[in-house]
This record gives C-alpha cells, structure tokens and sequence, in this order.
C-alpha cells in the first residue's frame, strides 16, 4: 500500500530553530489543533517531543484566555 | 524580585475601568522597586467561547519585574474585584519588550479595517456620481417605458 507518495513529515519549529512557542501565536498554534479543537498528535504533525510539550501548554494557556476553543460544541 | 507576565480579561460592561486598573497595578508594581516592561491592551476582542454569558472580554497583557509581596497582592486583588473575568499569571526567565504576535494582528486588522472603510468612503462618493448619471439614464428609461405602453 505504500505505492502512495506521502510527503516526508517534519518539524517546523526545528527548522526555524524557534526558541520557544509563544500562547499568543494564534495563526500557527491554529495548525496543531483539529477542526474540533483536539490537539494534533505529534506522530501525525512530525513536531519533535521538545516542542510537542511547549505546543501543548501554548495551547492550553490560549484556551484558558478563551483565544482559542477547548471544541466546537460550546454554548 | 522577578519576571511575570500577567494577562487579565475584564468584562466588557467595565471597559472603562480599564485605565484605572493598569495604573492601579502599575503602582503596585512600582511600589516595591518593580518595573512594567511592557504594556499592552488588546482591546475588547471576541471570546472563543462564552464565559458566565459573556461574549467579549476587553484583555490587557503586562509583562513585568515584581516582588513577590507585589505580584501576592495583584492576584488576591484579581480574586476579588468582579470585573475581572479571569487572569494568566506565568514567570519569565527575562523582561520582554518586543511588539506581541496578538498585538501586531490587531494594528494590521485595524489598518486593513480603516483602509477599508476609506475605499469605501471613496467608492460612496463616486457612486454618489455615478448614481446622478444613473438616475438621468433612468428617467430617460422610464420616458420610453411610457412610450411602449401607449
């Protein structure tokens, strides 16, 4: 079955060597989360476990200031 | 003493206390040889979900050195004053002054916004023109309308 050509996955933090990951960075942590709000899984994204973990406090933490959804069933 | 960054969200029927709280706090800060590295406020923006029946919240976002005395009374004081919706407090290794990514896509949203409004302020007066002409052209129409049906 592997006769698909799946692109190589990679880590983008990692390739722009990026510090740390920033809860106020609306527009990227918008890529590691699903249309229902779930947080994208590394094994799926390629983001390293370094910045896996940063992701996910990023993430809460914007949640928690309601700038983004815990999922898209509230109210 | 050390770094904090602190984010409150404050509702949006107690906007204008906003000003008063920041220098409040300020003062707070300062009273104990802090310092407000940086200051921002977000505005009134759009909750990603509601919270106690609130759809918006006006944010304001410090980043500041303090005491821990300082930063005990600034969260107690969070606790209590009810226009206060709800608070971020986290520690930061350094004092950080750049621009923040929030607040840099509010300027560009509102610039793109007044840009906006000004082409369309130019497409109304234009318009206003055209429609002159227009409603000449029309006249004529309906002059031929009345034509055919008799």
């Amino acid at each position: 079955m592997s006769r698909f050509f799946r692109r190589r996955k990679f880590c983008k933090f990692t390739a722009e060597g990026v510090s740390e990951i920033d809860y106020k960075d609306l527009d990227t942590l918008k890529q590691y989360i699903t249309e229902t709000g779930k947080i994208v899984p590394s094994r799926i994204t390629g983001t390293k476990a370094k910045y896996q973990r940063q992701l996910a406090t990023a993430i809460k933490r914007a949640r928690y200031l309601a700038l983004l959804p815990y999922t898209d069933s509230h109210q | 003493m050390r770094h904090y960054e602190i984010v409150f969200m404050v509702h949006p029927d107690q906007s204008e206390q906003v000003p008063g709280m920041i220098e409040r706090y300020t003062n707070v800060i300062t009273k104990d040889g802090g310092a407000v590295h940086r200051l921002e406020d977000w505005g009134r923006r759009q909750l990603a979900y509601h919270i106690n029946k609130v759809h918006k919240a006006h944010y304001v976002m410090m980043n500041v050195e303090a005491s821990n005395e300082a930063m005990e009374e600034l969260t107690t004081t969070f606790r209590y004053n009810d226009a206060v919706i709800r608070n971020l407090v986290i520690r930061r290794d350094e004092a950080v002054t750049d621009e923040s990514l929030i607040m840099k896509a509010e300027k560009e949203d509102r610039e793109r916004k007044s840009r906006y409004q000004e082409r369309q302020a130019a497409e109304a007066k234009d318009a206003d023109e055209k429609d002159d002409d227009a409603n000449d052209n029309e006249d004529v129409g309906s002059d031929s309308d009345d034509d055919s049906e008799e």
